[in-house]
């Protein structure tokens, strides 16, 4: 592998290069883990057990909107077929993530935001194929929480879940995965379990990259009526935990007091049981928590 | 025709440190490989100053002056074909003894011819001004643009006509100029002073009690001279944002402590001197960092030792090693030692405590002296330092039962000397 595509370093934020795997400012080893908190927004992204490097790239932000405080978050998952997923996923999520924060700082809505920072994405990634016939890929989840309504976008099967502050049964799966799995059960062919058990189940038949079809996202907007919180992760996680209720148990109430450590703990409940994929785990709370300082900048 | 050797930076470390623990320590083992033989290929073109001192003492008795002027024609024998060189007198100034107008020659059979001819007029008056002797020499090497730039310097005595500032100011205006070899004959001169020299111009300092030692120490001199390659080597320290570098020390062979010599690459990087080197030399380098310390399981790269030089082509790495540090709550990951850290940390412990031992015992304080002495015959026997071990045999008695050490109550100024100016010479780490 060349040199990890991450810009930033996860010990002290700078935008470095990572000459020998270690930070040319700080010195810290270029980790495979990586743990980003901007309080009300909090995420970890893990190699796992099997895998030698993590192919995940997650992306947190805060941007001040004309009507208030927005939390953004990606999370994209390289395809692991695909070359270079590594880099496929980190300039997704980072390009996501920046035209995100910039058309929501102009006004943009959120769902509009959401779509042209897809596009964004996509370009982005497109433009790391060169002439490979096996063009870099990743999946892509994406989502704005705003003070009164939270917006998700998705291509491929990273997900999106609701984990309201209490009610545990109203936890909801906001998103549907572009998968042979997901294909199969709906056409009623195989049953869920069956599915799942499969093989098969985690063939994406949607990416973003040079030789997808089409960057158009689902997009999917809800206006909880109680507090809560965004949970976006990749397979890693819901491979092992795909019930919206079984996450909430893992996630709260740990999310209401601190919402890195609610993350950790959804992360270590992956590799515990078995950690078999990179793991990658953001939850933003909703509403956002108002702050002075606006775009700490998280982006990693 | 020889193309410069191949280099290789080995690094010796324990990378754990306890939680908390900022202080990381490595030896750096540095080698060049053995000449590699290259018709034509370009090599690095050098220049010899042999600075004899003139002074009048170097006349009482007369066999200083002969046996200098010996050992300078025998220096001049192995000087090669091609290589600039010049030999300068000194006394309470310098003048040059061949070419006598002030310029270098190009060594071939017949201006060697003619300098050993001028070398045997070589008289001796006046007074000592080694600082005068040094710019003069520094002012012949300007006169080119040589790569190599060695000198050899022999005075019998010290530096008594003129102010330690003002030999200080010399020696700063030809740090970085020339490298320079000292040698003291017999015992009048003053180790401390040359040893500044030696120090500063990245040489070594020796004694040569008998004046008929002379012409063997400058032949080796200058046989080592010849065979350097690799001008102006520095070892380029890389720290992290929030590091501080304790030391830079050369631990092999001999100690000398580079940590002031530190030149500003960047931000984050210094240059250290090393010198010049030739074809299958090794040399070890102690860095110590203090790094800020991470959680516990994570790793960082405490420092990124490089060997640099440049070229036409810009600045140039010859080597290259990483140190690390890794916290761990393991104590048996921790307090590992690890030996060459370990050896060295004695060895220059060794060196300080002979010269902190003969400090004290010139000031009179011969409790102070025979228990710094004392520490210096336990190391020097635990380590192998056998060298060591003889040298401080001259000065102090062991009772070979209880250990006790003594200091001797008659001692030849030369043994003492000799003491003192080996004393940073280690040993390495045994196999």
């Amino acid at each position: 592998m060349a040199t990890p595509s991450s810009p930033t370093c996860a010990a002290c934020g700078a935008v470095a290069e990572f000459a020998d795997k270690f930070c040319e400012a700080c010195g810290a080893a270029f980790a495979d883990h990586r743990h980003v908190d901007l309080g009300g927004l909090a995420g970890v992204t893990d190699t796992g057990h099997r895998h030698d490097r993590n192919e995940d790239a997650m992306a947190l932000t805060v941007a001040q909107t004309p009507t208030g405080v927005a939390s953004i978050a990606v999370v994209c998952d390289g395809v692991s077929t695909s070359e270079r997923p590594d880099e496929a996923s980190h300039t997704a999520a980072g390009a996501a993530a920046e035209s995100m924060a910039a058309a929501l700082r102009a006004g943009v809505a959120g769902e509009e935001a959401l779509r042209q920072a897809v596009l964004a994405a996509d370009a982005a990634v497109r433009g790391l194929a060169g002439d490979s016939d096996n063009a870099p890929a990743t999946t892509i989840v994406a989502g704005v929480v705003s003070a009164d309504q939270i917006s998700v976008c998705w291509i491929g099967d990273s997900r999106a879940y609701w984990l309201p502050a209490i009610d545990a049964p109203s936890a909801l799966l906001l998103t549907r995965d572009d998968s042979l799995a997901e294909e199969l059960v709906s056409v009623g062919v195989l049953t869920e379990a069956e599915a799942y058990a499969s093989q098969h189940a985690h063939v994406v038949t949607r990416w973003l990259g040079a030789d997808a079809d089409s960057p158009e996202p689902h997009i999917v907007s809800v206006r909880p009526s109680t507090p809560g919180f965004l949970l976006l992760c990749s397979d890693g996680l819901w491979n092992y935990q795909p019930d919206p209720e079984g996450l909430h148990r893992l996630a709260l109430p740990a999310a209401l007091t601190d919402l890195g450590a609610a993350a950790d703990a959804l992360l270590t409940f992956a590799l515990d049981s078995g950690g078999q994929d990179n793991t990658t785990v953001v939850l933003a709370a909703a509403p956002p928590v108002p702050r002075d300082t606006p775009d700490p900048g998280g982006n990693t | 025709m020889t193309s410069a050797p191949e280099f290789t930076a080995e690094i010796f470390q324990n990378e754990y440190l306890a939680s908390g623990a900022r202080e990381v320590s490595a030896v750096v083992s540095v080698t060049s490989a053995g000449a590699v033989t290259t018709a034509g290929a370009d090599t690095a073109s050098s220049a010899e100053i042999i600075i004899v001192d003139c002074s009048g003492s170097m006349a009482a008795p007369m066999a200083k002056l002969i046996q200098a002027r010996e050992a300078t024609a025998a220096a001049i024998d192995v000087i090669r074909d091609g290589t600039a060189f010049a030999v300068v007198a000194g006394a309470l100034r310098a003048w040059p003894i061949y070419p006598a107008n002030g310029s270098m020659a190009i060594a071939n059979a017949t201006s060697r011819a003619d300098a050993k001819r001028a070398v045997k007029r070589l008289g001796a008056h006046d007074g000592t001004a080694i600082g005068q002797w040094l710019q003069a020499a520094r002012q012949l090497f300007l006169t080119r643009q040589d790569d190599l730039r060695h000198a050899i310097l022999l005075t019998d005595g010290q530096n008594a006509h003129e102010s330690a500032a003002q030999l200080d100011d010399a020696i700063q205006t030809c740090t970085g100029v020339f490298t320079c070899d000292c040698r003291g004959v017999g015992t009048d001169w003053e180790v401390a002073e040359l040893r500044k020299i030696s120090t500063a111009l990245l040489g070594t300092v020796d004694i040569v009690p008998d004046p008929a030692g002379l012409t063997a120490d400058f032949e080796a001199l200058m046989t080592a001279s010849m065979a350097k390659q690799v001008a102006d080597v520095r070892l380029r320290v890389w720290t992290p944002q929030h590091t501080t570098v304790r030391y830079v020390k050369q631990v092999a062979p001999a100690v000398e402590d580079l940590t002031g010599m530190r030149k500003h690459v960047t931000e984050l990087a210094g240059d250290y001197p090393t010198g010049a080197w030739g074809p299958a030399e090794s040399r070890d380098y102690h860095v110590c960092v203090d790094v800020q310390p991470a959680a516990v399981g994570q790793e960082m790269l405490a420092a990124r030792v490089s060997l640099v030089q440049d070229s036409d082509a810009g600045s140039q790495t010859l080597a290259q090693g990483l140190i690390k540090a890794i916290w761990s709550d393991d104590e048996r990951m921790s307090t590992r030692i690890n030996r060459h850290v370990a050896h060295y940390t004695g060895q220059a412990e060794l060196a300080q405590a002979i010269q902190d031992g003969l400090e004290a015992r010139t000031a009179g304080d011969d409790t102070t002296a025979a228990d710094r002495l004392g520490r210096a015959v336990e190391i020097a026997r635990e380590s192998g330092n056998e060298a060591s071990a003889k040298l401080l045999a001259k000065v102090v008695d062991v009772d070979p039962v209880t250990g006790t050490v003594r200091l001797k109550p008659k001692v030849a100024a030369a043994d003492e000397m000799a003491l003192d100016t080996r004393s940073t010479k280690t040993v390495r780490v045994k196999k």
